[in-house]
């Protein structure tokens, strides 16, 4: 039972770099927050400071309202999963996990049962006499959480701890981290450079680029209104298109000269990016009507990726100078040099003005003529 | 690869069989010389096959004090363990504890430290002899053992090659068992020491034999007997006046000399050449 | 940060005794010899008075400085070539060979740990001049050996011992050379039409050099210091200061001459020269860690 409360947490090094500029979470008990960012973004150095390997420079740390920020990492009752797992390579499987609890004065009969327990729920009891070295990959991995859940700790740290395992065992898993984690109900920080992994895995999740908290909610949140342009272009895969636009009254115009009816309550003339899901470009067939508000584009093929479920294209739309991505479902007829005719919603867009953020635009309005 | 004939690989074998005979023979003959009396030895020149006094030889020297030497070579065989076990335990012993600091603490003039401690790779003892026997002499420490271990055990070679070691152990293993409760004695006993014993054991044959088989400096500093070691006993053996040379001691005794740090490489090779190779490159 | 942070006290705890020997064993008295460079102590050692730099001007007068420096010079380089050359030609060898390589790296390695006296008395005793068997296979060749009369012979002496006992060392390092030395780039080499001999200049002997540069300071460094035990038993600096090496003259102008300030002097000389080699092996390994 814990909850955990980061209040303007700061950290700077000691040659003057900021890593954390003021981080403000409150995490829940029993909640599974994963957080998620490019690789120096300040992910794991947050995870650090909040086990206790990093000092905090500013702000205050708290687990179930107690001020944690002076003490040491064993003192603060946390368990943590490495990315290279850190088992002790001249220890057993059972030494590995029972070293902690050695450490904090367990008596030996309850460490053999709690570490035959755990074992018992990883499914490692056959591999207690192993050295790590005897051991797979997904197997050490298993140990290494083996180690933090046998602790009974207030709180589970993971820094990464899938991405040195192959794809599908990742996935495998992944799943296994879920089930546990409800099963134990344990709040749990969990970061991760993956945003798949993130998504699947978070209760809510927590964005950071360069130091701060970009955005933080529940995945399908985050997802569907990104409060950022660099949340909305990290959730998602593939990435979220952009496309420069400019306020006209209560329209936008695109790159390409088309317009689209969306008011900003922005003065004309202002300068805005568009952003849009490359699975809600809708391909219109062969003489299908624009039946809603919305703007059509055209776009050039000059790429196509089958996925076996979708299909990626990769188009040129006039005007833009990256290419657009568009999911198209299924096996797509359309061939390289081909054009598409791009149904862009209104409600599938989203705005950000020149600091990044977020704009709230309507788009009551009903439409006249939009291009066809 | 295969790709040499097999002439070739005959002709290696044979070099290579020339070559390990002709690094035995000096100790060879120096063994048979040992096996035989001295009137023996000098009737001819050396022999090639062993005598019959080698028993006699050995018991002898072993027994009784050595003409010009004042003790018996068990003795000196005592001083040299002593000498050698205190240079090696003590350098290893002292190295852990500053590589454990170097590499695994942070605290004010640590680099100052650092450099203090690793400049002595470049000096070795007999650099400074004179001044380190006064210093030694001040310190009351000529004819004792301190006196014959201390001053060898300043230098860093341990100490780098330790270091070395301790920067390729992962820092998770570091944090793992900090969350885990262990702090530094902790770590060091559960953690650090299980995880050098390979590379203590390579130290430990290195020092070993650098150990037994210094000269110079029990040369310097022991007059009395007592503390007079085998490698140091044979240059008085040898100095005869003009008397003939007891080649048959100075061979047996020699043989002696050798047999502890060969026996130790011998047993200990893969923790040798471990060590040597992939610390010291 | 992996380190333990909040421990103010223990490491200097765990420098303490590594830090008091190396002041008390090491600095103490390398400071001493420089100052002792700088003075002039009187025959009885009563009293002393600072000299500047006229120990050094003595010293670098001195015509037997220059012949111990002549020693010194001829005889590492003929120790440190030598013991390198036979051991990288039986290294390539047992590295050709596969079958038994390690057998013949057991039947190798031992003389690595007899010490340079008694490596000393060994060859001593085959080169005695009245029961030494090689003395006496030369006398039947009509060479006359006396190495206690002829200089040349001495020092050719000390050098065959010193290499036979640090061959070993070189063996050791060139064969872990050339088993990390990767195969396909000599098969790529065989592919290309090099035979034996060309494969081995062309492509062993560059990726070697590395090994070869460190052991050629290492040998060098052997050669200055650890054969003085050999020097002292075979010849003692005989005859007539032929075998004398610049650190056996800092013992004999100390210790038997009492020259104090000679030989601090020459001590001073010493490190700097040694100095000056760590350093090179130093900036030759940092470069190399570069790699």
């Amino acid at each position: 039972m814990a909850t955990l409360q980061l209040s303007a947490l700061q950290k700077r090094y000691a040659n003057g770099f900021v890593a954390l500029h003021g981080v403000d979470l409150a995490v829940e008990d029993g909640e599974l927050i994963v957080i998620v960012g490019p690789s120096g973004c300040g992910k794991s150095t947050l995870l650090r400071t909040l086990a206790g390997l990093e000092s905090i420079t500013s702000g205050e740390l708290t687990i179930n309202e107690r001020r944690v920020n002076e003490l040491e990492p064993a003192e603060r009752d946390i368990a943590m999963v490495f990315q290279n797992y850190a088992l002790y390579p001249h220890m057993s499987v059972f030494d590995n996990m029972a070293y902690g609890l050695k450490n904090r004065g367990v008596p030996k009969d309850d460490i053999r049962r709690r570490v035959n327990a755990t074992a018992e729920l990883l499914d490692l009891g056959a591999l207690l006499d192993r050295r790590p070295r005897q051991l797979s990959g997904g197997q050490r991995q298993r140990v290494a959480m083996g180690r933090a859940i046998v602790r009974e700790p207030q709180v589970f740290l993971f820094d990464e701890p899938l991405s040195n395992l192959d794809a599908k065992l990742r996935v495998q898993m992944r799943l296994e981290i879920r089930r546990l984690q409800k099963r134990l109900k344990v709040t749990s920080v969990y970061v991760t450079h993956d945003q798949t992994e993130a998504m699947t895995l978070a209760d809510r999740l927590v964005v950071m680029n360069a130091g701060r908290v970009e955005q933080c909610g529940t995945p399908m949140a985050l997802y569907e209104r990104p409060a950022t342009r660099f949340v909305a272009g990290f959730i998602g895969s593939p990435a979220m298109n952009f496309l420069p636009v400019t306020v006209h009254g209560e329209r936008l115009r695109l790159p390409d000269g088309g317009e689209l009816a969306l008011a900003t309550g922005l003065e004309s003339g202002s300068e805005l990016t568009l952003g849009v899901r490359p699975e809600h470009l809708v391909a219109l067939d062969e003489g299908d009507a624009t039946t809603d508000a919305g703007a059509v584009i055209r776009a050039t093929v000059e790429m196509i990726e089958p996925l076996g479920a979708d299909t990626l294209a990769y188009a040129r739309m006039e005007g833009l100078d990256e290419l657009l991505v568009v999911r198209l479902h299924g096996e797509h007829a359309a061939g390289e040099g081909s054009v598409l005719r791009l149904w862009l919603s209104p409600e599938r867009c989203h705005l950000f003005g020149d600091d990044d953020r977020r704009i709230e635009a309507h788009h009551a309005t009903p439409v006249t003529g939009a291009r066809g | 690869m295969r790709y040499q004939r097999p002439g070739l690989d005959l002709a290696s074998h044979l070099l290579l069989a020339v070559g390990c005979g002709l690094f035995f023979l000096p100790v060879w003959l120096a063994f048979t010389a040992s096996t035989h009396s001295m009137s023996d030895l000098y009737a001819n020149v050396a022999p090639l096959w062993v005598g019959d006094a080698g028993l006699s030889n050995y018991a002898r020297l072993i027994h009784d004090p050595v003409g010009g030497l004042g003790t018996d070579v068990l003795r000196l065989l005592a001083n040299s363990m002593v000498m050698a076990l205190g240079i090696a335990v003590g350098k290893i012993a002292i190295s852990l504890l500053a590589a454990y600091a170097i590499v695994f603490f942070r605290f004010p003039l640590r680099r100052l430290c650092f450099w203090l401690i690793f400049i002595t790779l470049m000096l070795p003892v007999e650099v400074r002899i004179l001044p380190t026997y006064e210093v030694v002499a001040d310190l009351h420490l000529l004819d004792s053992y301190p006196g014959l271990i201390l001053p060898l055990i300043a230098s860093a070679t341990a100490t780098f090659l330790l270091r070395q070691f301790y920067l390729t152990i992962p820092p998770e293993l570091v944090e793992a068992a900090r969350i885990d409760g262990a702090g530094p004695w902790r770590f060091l006993r559960d953690i650090l020491l299980p995880l050098s014993k390979t590379n203590i054991a390579a130290l430990f044959v290195i020092m070993f034999i650098y150990g037994w088989n210094q000269y110079l400096w029990p040369l310097l500093i022991t007059t009395n007997a007592d503390y007079l070691t085998v490698v140091v006993s044979l240059k008085r053996l040898l100095t005869t006046g003009d008397a003939l040379v007891p080649w048959q001691d100075v061979t047996a005794t020699a043989m002696l000399a050798m047999g502890p740090p060969v026996l130790v490489i011998l047993l200990m090779q893969r923790y040798f050449v471990k060590g040597l190779v992939e610390t010291e490159k | 940060m992996t380190h333990f942070q909040r421990y103010r006290f223990t490491p200097w705890l765990l420098m303490a005794p590594q830090l008091i020997i190396v002041g008390v064993f090491f600095f103490w008295p390398a400071l001493q010899a420089v100052e002792q460079a700088f003075y002039v102590e009187d025959a009885f050692g009563l009293s002393r008075q600072f000299a500047g730099l006229a120990n050094f001007i003595a010293v670098l007068q001195e015509p037997d400085y220059y012949q111990a420096l002549g020693t010194t010079v001829v005889f590492s380089l003929s120790v440190a070539l030598g013991a390198m050359a036979i051991a990288l030609l039986l290294a390539v060898q047992a590295d050709r060979v596969l079958k038994g390589a390690n057998a013949y790296k057991t039947l190798l390695i031992w003389p690595y740990a007899v010490a340079p006296a008694v490596a000393g008395v060994l060859w001593l005793f085959l080169f005695d001049p009245t029961l030494g068997l090689v003395s006496a296979a030369l006398k039947a060749l009509g060479i006359d050996w006396n190495h206690n009369l002829d200089g040349g012979q001495a020092l050719l002496l000390v050098i065959l011992a010193s290499i036979w006992k640090q061959m070993s060392y070189n063996f050791v390092f060139f064969l872990a050379g050339l088993q990390a030395i990767p195969k396909s780039l000599l098969e790529a080499a065989a592919i290309d039409g090099a035979g034996p001999w060309r494969r081995f200049w062309t492509v062993t002997f560059p990726l070697l050099s590395p090994t070869s540069f460190f052991l050629l300071v290492m040998n060098s460094v052997y050669a200055f210091f650890e054969t003085f035990g050999t020097i002292d038993t075979v010849t003692g600096g005989g005859p007539g200061g032929a075998t004398t090496t610049l650190v056996y003259k800092v013992y004999q102008d100390g210790f038997i001459g009492q020259d104090l300030g000679a030989s601090a002097a020459q001590s001073v000389l010493l490190m700097i020269l040694v100095g000056l080699l760590t350093l090179i092996q130093f900036r030759f390994v940092e470069r190399r860690v570069q790699y």
